[in-house]
């Protein structure tokens, strides 16, 4: 393995983007080899780049992959950095940092699309979108994030899902290089015939850039996309101060923001399927009163937690909630669908909080929704957390998937090796007036604690078990021994990968550790009965060539 | 304290980058949504809060070695904290400002040294200042004033000048209107003259934590000799040293603390002090640094883990002086405040900071630019500052670019306003 | 290849010989489809499961035999079904089931012989309403239709191109079954429903969408053997609206402003001839009634739910109403010919026989495209411009706009009405239609689903995506077994 590139090789990245914009000193590779975030195996490294280069042209980015070509290196894009689906996988990697290329190209506010670059990230192109009216679906890791990336390369689920889909589903034209290092333009733009469509002529080769995941760098980098803008009701600018607990902010008359609380689980799904029918809804989140307080007040909650009573009112009581943002076409519409939200909740036994009763609330949690901004809070509690196996699908899908991981985390969390937030803390969000939602559940813990290394194979584990059983189609589960397991219970969808991957990148020059590779799950920790049972699952599911179980 | 004891703000670090960015919902435009002028101008992540926390990790693991180029990266940093900030938006458990202290800190006792830094803390230890200006010339900006000498009498307040304010000769005239100021409100101010010395500020940011405690005691000693109740700097840099490195260090100073913007408007509020002059006049104002996110006071340090401590003890920076200019600017008849988008604690940095200006000329002028770039998009006449400093490069920076804007201390339009001072200027 | 070279007796031990037919009268509406075919085919194959598909495409495979994907009743307009080269028609329009109708979630389990009529009506029944094209062929399959990214008529509900496609199961022309979406989940689907899923979620499974690639292919990549449709729920108030005027310009920019906040359900643009051809019964009805109607009108529903009906639809109608003040533009209930009532039921529904666009002539060819609304009237002068220049009169000319993927782009589709007893006229229109469709290609025009000659004009434009394109068939088809000479691929595949 080459570990220290080449002075050629080197030579080669410099004439690609300049002297100044590439760097092999060891303690530069070392910040990008620092990945804590999701990196459960080898916190908080990952392995170092041999060099980083950073682009600021598609061309340049043609470039410094035909150079890493030629010399046999790998490499891996990334656009904001965030977490370990960023850094290399392996050794040998030129690590492409994307963040001279940060441009809002154009904001089409007609056409409603803006065709941004990598390192354009969420909260600038909503506060751009904001000025024309428009918006932009930003996803629940926060504002910070490259809406690129998730559009092309990650996941991208966001709370506004509701009123702006998921970022899959948002992408219009698209500029990528391939792991060849040839510009692919999908879509009308590859025809030089605008930006406003990624599909066709014929087939669409948005397939092969992504599913319901991305290849999160496995298959080459994207310089630009054209994004989907969604309509904006409120004021050019949200006039507020503060940061974010301490935001607030001027609300619009047309918007309202509304906690909707109900007696079970059941009674809050059939309340979200009628408001997907009523299509009311700009954002909307399900969550639990338990994972408000741990966000916002961590020092209480964990004094609140221990206490018995008040911990069983917290989890119990108000354990079954969402809120609902609903913004009108005019203070007359916001009335409207206020009194047809209430007619719902009213109907499924609920009752709702209306935040325009407590203005500072109102003030300071609308901004914070629409931007995203309040899970970055997350961390507070334990200074990490992670989520369960994600999946999209119905409503009640989700629900299932919430409960049966809130189930799984009360061990580990009565053990100690993640932080007891009392269970049930998903990222619960609808997507599209609810024709499908997504769940993922969250799970804290302090990544610096021996003790949730311990148990973070195990933890898996259980949510790979508790994915097969439940028939999900695990997206999250990228991680290569994850997908090991789970992809021949899954139409052997890696086995088609590999061939798209190797027919688009011949040389496998992009870095596939979260694409395409496999490797064994370690279950040396994991007891017996556990293994047992996941290998009746595997067997009684697993694909043939005649296809799948009957 | 020493880089180990900060091993686990480092470690929790999740690099979501926040510490580049000003806090989301701040964020008002794409052209001014970046916060740290180092990763603006080097890109590399090495250069953010966060990847100069990893530097920290790299050195304590041994993954690194400290050589001369892992020491600049260090120093190409102006210490301005808004990676701190935007951090602990987020955050409870993680001092990034502190971390970059000790970085320093470290390379100075490894020999990694900067020689236009070793230049500087010559020409402190020479002559008391960090401009390297004779010594015996250090009281002359207050020549000719009716103000009394710590050295010779005691005093109610005690104005400490600076560096900056002592020997810019631009400014001392704004020095002078600093204690005008006060005892046109009848103030019984008094100055140390030429036996003022240096905060020791400057030193302790460098890495010179020997040297920064020097002058500390020399402070504190004045200080005390004084009889003063209170003690009032114009200059940012000083008023965070007093406030926070001080008492960090264990000198606290046994006096109450002001910034003359705070002293102003103290004087306002109790109708001392009336702008009666019309100053028909566009202005934005620029939090400086030290007296903003920096200029919080030190509340105590947490021995325990980070995630338990006190929300008191967490320095967030959104206690430093704010209002206080703004509310003198809004006192002052004709003057018409438009912010900038980066504002208060998550306002740009002057670029003058952090041995900065000293050792890397060019990285400190474009980290200007872009200030003054931001105060000329709100269309304003004049940029208002609090800060001798920024004072300074934001002058140079227009006088250099011809940009349409003018630069004030915030003093000497209260001076014009009060009709101290002829506003010759307006 | 020719029927004597076909291993019609394997095809017979798969799908049995009673599913093998090699008569002409079947076999004819696979011939023609107004375009010119170098090829012909040579029998239809009935497969009534998946494992027959799979099964024919394997046998394909070591035969070499082009097989041709068909599930629609004739007439065929596009071609995509019509063989290229000498073809068996594999013909799914005998796996007609709806396996399932799930109401709370909306979604319509489908083979690909279920037409529009007979899921509209197994919808209504459950209140759910399909998310209906303009008017389509009564026999036109459901699931081909989708699957060629056939425009819906409410563009709210559009909210990517796959839509209102979502799960299915296909088979690749590899002979690998391969399921889309959460249908690929774990589990047998049963058990998939059992834990909760609805097969909803289009995307993947992983990191490669599967369904994306396929659509649009025309049978060159995979034969899809069910999926699932998304539907709606049928309102409890409707109203359809009008808005005629002589200025297109007026209308599209109603469309944005209206489109925006998602306002109206039902929204489409036609010019005087078209919107004659969607309600005249006859030709002379269709003559004389374009001659009635303003040069452009909009036609748009307003809707109320379950909750607070007519309150909705009284906000939307004041909304629009603003709108419609603000753009210039007058809203009206009903258009020569066509009061709103009619034009319900008519976006409700499949076209009567026979299809409406032969009404006027007994003949039509179509030129569709997608184009951003405000390219839209360069391009309709384009094409008018070259209907000049073919003494084509441009009063014959029908013009449908249809705004999709919630307003951000629009399909054009343009429609030539020829007597194809009238050598002449016919031989015309088909030089105006490919001289017009280059001269809309250079205009802007983006022909994202390239049927017969676009294919030529669409992918000339690209040959970075042509290149991609070959790659995607090696992998999913390497033998080129399925329906050969479409779209771009050319002889190299193989």
């Amino acid at each position: 393995m080459i570990r220290v590139i080449s002075d050629e090789a080197y030579k080669e990245l410099e004439a690609a983007v300049g002297p100044d914009n590439v760097s092999r000193l060891p303690v530069v590779l070392d910040s990008y080899a620092f990945q804590p975030f999701e990196n459960h195996e080898s916190m908080p490294w990952c392995p170092s780049p041999v060099a980083v280069a950073l682009p600021s042209t598609t061309e340049e980015v043609s470039e410094v992959i035909k150079a890493c070509n030629r010399h046999g290196l790998k490499h891996k894009a990334f656009s904001t950095g965030w977490g370990m689906w960023c850094g290399p996988t392996t050794d040998n990697v030129v690590q492409i940092d994307l963040r001279r290329m940060n441009q809002i190209v154009e904001i089409d506010e007609k056409n409603q699309f803006a065709i941004v670059e990598p390192y354009v990230c969420g909260a600038q192109l909503q506060a751009e979108a904001m000025k024309v009216g428009l918006n932009t679906h930003i996803i629940g890791a926060g504002p910070n994030t490259s809406p690129l990336a998730s559009a092309t390369s990650m996941y991208g689920v966001g709370h506004d899902g509701i009123y702006m889909s998921y970022s899959a589903r948002n992408v219009l034209g698209l500029e990528w290089v391939q792991p060849t290092g040839e510009v692919l333009r999908l879509g009308s733009p590859g025809s030089d015939k605008g930006w406003f469509s990624g599909d066709g002529p014929g087939p669409s080769l948005r397939g092969t850039m992504r599913g319901y995941t991305g290849a999160l760098g496995g298959m080459g980098v994207f310089t630009k996309v054209a994004l989907k803008l969604f309509n904006w009701p409120g004021p050019p600018q949200v006039k507020s101060s503060g940061t974010v607990v301490d935001l607030t902010s001027e609300i619009p008359e047309n918007i309202g923001l509304y906690m909707c609380f109900f007696p079970n689980a059941d009674k809050l799904a059939d309340a979200y399927y009628d408001i997907g029918e009523a299509e009311i809804g700009y954002n909307s989140l399900k969550v639990a009163t338990p994972a408000f307080m741990m966000v916002l007040a961590p020092h209480l909650f964990k004094k609140l937690k221990d206490t018995k009573n008040l911990s069983r009112m917290l989890g119990k009581t108000m354990g079954h909630l969402f809120l609902m943002l609903l913004a009108g076409t005019s203070k007359e519409d916001l009335a409207h669908q206020e009194r047809v939200l209430e007619a719902i909740v009213d109907e499924h036994d609920g009752f709702i909080l209306d935040q325009k009763n407590i203005p500072p609330l109102k003030s300071n949690f609308m901004m914070n929704f629409i931007r995203a901004t309040l899970p970055a809070l997350v961390f507070r509690i334990g200074g990490s957390f992670s989520t369960a196996l994600g999946r999209n699908d119905s409503l009640d899908s989700q629900v299932t998937w919430g409960e049966a991981i809130a189930d799984i985390k009360r061990g580990y969390a009565s053990k100690g090796q993640i932080i007891d937030d009392m269970g049930d803390n998903p990222y619960f969000v609808p997507y599209e007036s609810n024709m499908f939602a997504h769940c993922e559940v969250v799970y804290p813990y302090d990544h610096r604690n021996p003790r949730y290394l311990e148990g973070s194979n195990n933890i898996t584990m259980d949510f790979i078990i508790g994915a097969v059983e439940l028939c999900m189609e695990a997206g999250f589960g990228t991680l290569p021994p994850a997908r090991k397991i789970l992809s021949p219970l899954t139409s052997n969808y890696n086995y088609w990968q590999k061939k798209f991957s190797e027919a688009f990148d011949p040389d496998q020059g992009s870095d596939k550790g979260l694409y395409t590779d496999e490797t064994e799950f370690d279950f040396s920790e994991i007891a017996p009965e556990r293994v047992a049972k996941l290998e009746r699952l595997v067997k009684e599911r697993t694909w043939t060539e005649l296809g799948p179980p009957e | 304290m020493a880089l180990e004891d900060y091993r686990r703000d480092i470690e929790g670090c999740s690099r979501c980058s926040s510490c580049k960015w000003v806090p989301y919902n701040q964020i008002k435009s794409w052209r001014f949504s970046k916060n740290c002028p180092s990763i603006y101008r080097h890109n590399f992540h090495t250069y953010s809060g966060s990847g100069r926390m990893v530097i920290g990790l790299s050195l304590l693991e041994g993954r690194v070695e400290l050589d001369e180029t892992v020491a600049e990266i260090i120093y190409k940093c102006q210490l301005c904290g808004a990676c701190d900030s935007a951090c602990k938006t987020y955050r409870d458990d993680i001092d990034i400002s502190e971390v970059l202290l000790e970085l320093r800190a470290y390379c100075v006792e490894q020999g990694e040294l900067l020689i236009e830094h070793m230049a500087m803390i010559d020409a402190l230890k020479r002559e008391g200042n960090t401009l390297g200006e004779p010594k015996a010339q250090r009281g002359d900006w207050a020549e000719g004033l009716d103000v009394k000498d710590v050295n010779a009498e005691t005093c109610d307040v005690l104005f400490h000048a600076g560096c900056r304010y002592s020997y810019d000769r631009d400014a001392r005239q704004t020095a002078r209107g600093h204690v005008q100021l006060m005892r046109s409100a009848g103030m019984g101010v008094g100055i140390a003259g030429k036996e003022e010395s240096c905060c020791g500020g400057r030193a302790y940011e460098l890495g010179y934590r020997g040297e920064a405690a020097n002058y500390a005691d020399d402070v504190l000693s004045l200080v005390k000799s004084s009889g003063a109740k209170t003690l009032v700097t114009a200059c940012a840099d000083c008023y965070s040293h007093f406030q926070y490195v001080y008492p960090k260090m264990g000198k606290e100073l046994p006096v109450e603390i002001l910034h003359v913007s705070q002293v102003t408007e103290k004087l306002l509020d109790s109708g001392k002090l009336r702008f009666r002059r019309k100053l028909p006049l566009s202005v934005t104002y620029h939090d400086p640094c030290h007296l903003g996110r920096k200029g919080e006071p030190f509340a105590g340090v947490w021995k325990g883990d980070k995630l338990d401590r006190p929300m008191n003890l967490k320095r967030s920076g959104r206690k430093g002086v704010y209002d206080a200019p703004r509310n003198v600017i809004d006192e002052i008849p004709g003057l018409e405040l438009t912010e900038m988008e980066r504002i208060r604690e998550y306002a740009w940095c002057c670029g003058a900071g952090g041995g900065v200006l000293e050792a890397f000329e060019d990285f400190s002028a474009s980290t200007t630019a872009e200030r003054i770039a931001e105060a000329l998009a709100t269309g304003a006449e004049a940029l208002v500052t609090s800060c001798p400093w920024c004072l300074r490069v934001f002058k140079d920076a227009v006088e250099e670019t011809s940009a349409c804007i003018a630069v004030y201390d915030l003093t000497d339009l209260a001076l014009m306003s009060a009709g101290i001072a002829q506003p010759a200027a307006v | 290849m020719s029927h004597k070279t076909v291993d019609l007796d394997g095809f017979k031990q798969v799908v049995g010989p009673d599913n093998v037919s090699t008569q002409e009268s079947e076999l004819e509406s696979f011939r023609s489809a107004g375009m010119a075919s170098r090829g012909s085919p040579v029998a239809i194959v009935k497969p009534t499961e998946m494992s027959e598909l799979r099964d024919i495409i394997i046998l394909a495979r070591q035969t070499g035999a082009n097989l041709v994907f068909s599930s629609s009743a004739p007439p065929r307009f596009r071609g995509d079904s019509i063989p290229s080269e000498d073809g068996v028609i594999v013909d799914l329009s005998g796996m007609d089931e709806i396996t399932r109708l799930d109401r709370r979630n909306k979604v319509a389990y489908i083979e690909p012989g279920v037409t529009f009529s007979h899921l509209i009506e197994a919808a209504d029944k459950v209140g759910l309403k399909v998310l209906m094209p303009l008017l389509p062929r009564a026999g036109k399959s459901v699931l081909a239709c989708f699957l060629e990214r056939e425009p819906i008529t409410i563009p709210k509900y559009h909210w990517d191109m796959t839509d209102p496609l979502l799960c299915t199961e296909m088979v690749f022309g590899t002979g690998d079954l391969f399921r889309t979406g959460t249908a690929g989940s774990p589990g047998t689907i049963e058990q998939q429903i059992d834990a909760g899923l609805a097969h909803k979620n289009p995307l993947g499974p992983g990191t490669t969408d599967f369904l994306r690639i396929v659509q649009g292919s025309q049978g060159t990549l995979a034969g899809v053997t069910w999926a699932t449709i998304k539907l709606e729920v049928k309102p409890s108030v409707h109203k359809i609206y009008f808005v005629p005027d002589i200025k297109l310009e007026r209308l599209i920019e109603f469309t944005y402003r209206a489109l925006r906040p998602r306002l109206g359900d039902e929204w489409l643009i036609l010019n005087s001839r078209a919107l004659a051809t969607l309600i005249g019964e006859t030709s002379a009805a269709v003559e004389e009634l374009a001659g009635r109607q303003a040069p452009w009108t909009l036609v748009y529903g307003v809707s109320g739910y379950r909750y607070l009906p007519e309150e909705r639809m009284a906000l939307q109608e004041k909304d629009l109403g603003k709108i419609a003040q603000a753009a210039g533009v007058v809203p009206v209930s009903e258009v020569p010919g066509c009061p709103a009532k009619k034009m319900e039921r008519i976006l409700a529904s499949p076209s009567p026989e026979p299809y409406y666009k032969t009404v006027p002539k007994g003949a039509f060819t179509d030129i569709f495209f997608l184009a951003t609304l405000d390219e839209v009237s360069t391009l309709i002068a384009v094409m008018e411009k070259a209907c000049e220049h073919h003494g084509y009169p441009t009063s014959e000319l029908g013009a449908y706009i249809q705004p999709i993927q919630q307003g951000r782009t629009a399909h054009v589709e343009f429609a030539l009405s020829y007597d194809p007893a009238d050598e002449a006229e016919s031989k015309k229109v088909a030089e105006l239609a490919d001289s017009a469709s280059r001269a809309l290609d250079a205009a802007g025009a983006f022909f994202s689903r390239p049927y017969g000659a676009w294919s030529d004009i669409a992918y000339r434009n690209c040959p970075d995506t042509v290149e991609a394109l070959k790659k995607v068939k090696r992998v999913m088809d390497p033998d080129n077994v399925l329906n050969r000479g479409k779209l771009c691929y050319g002889e190299e595949v193989v």
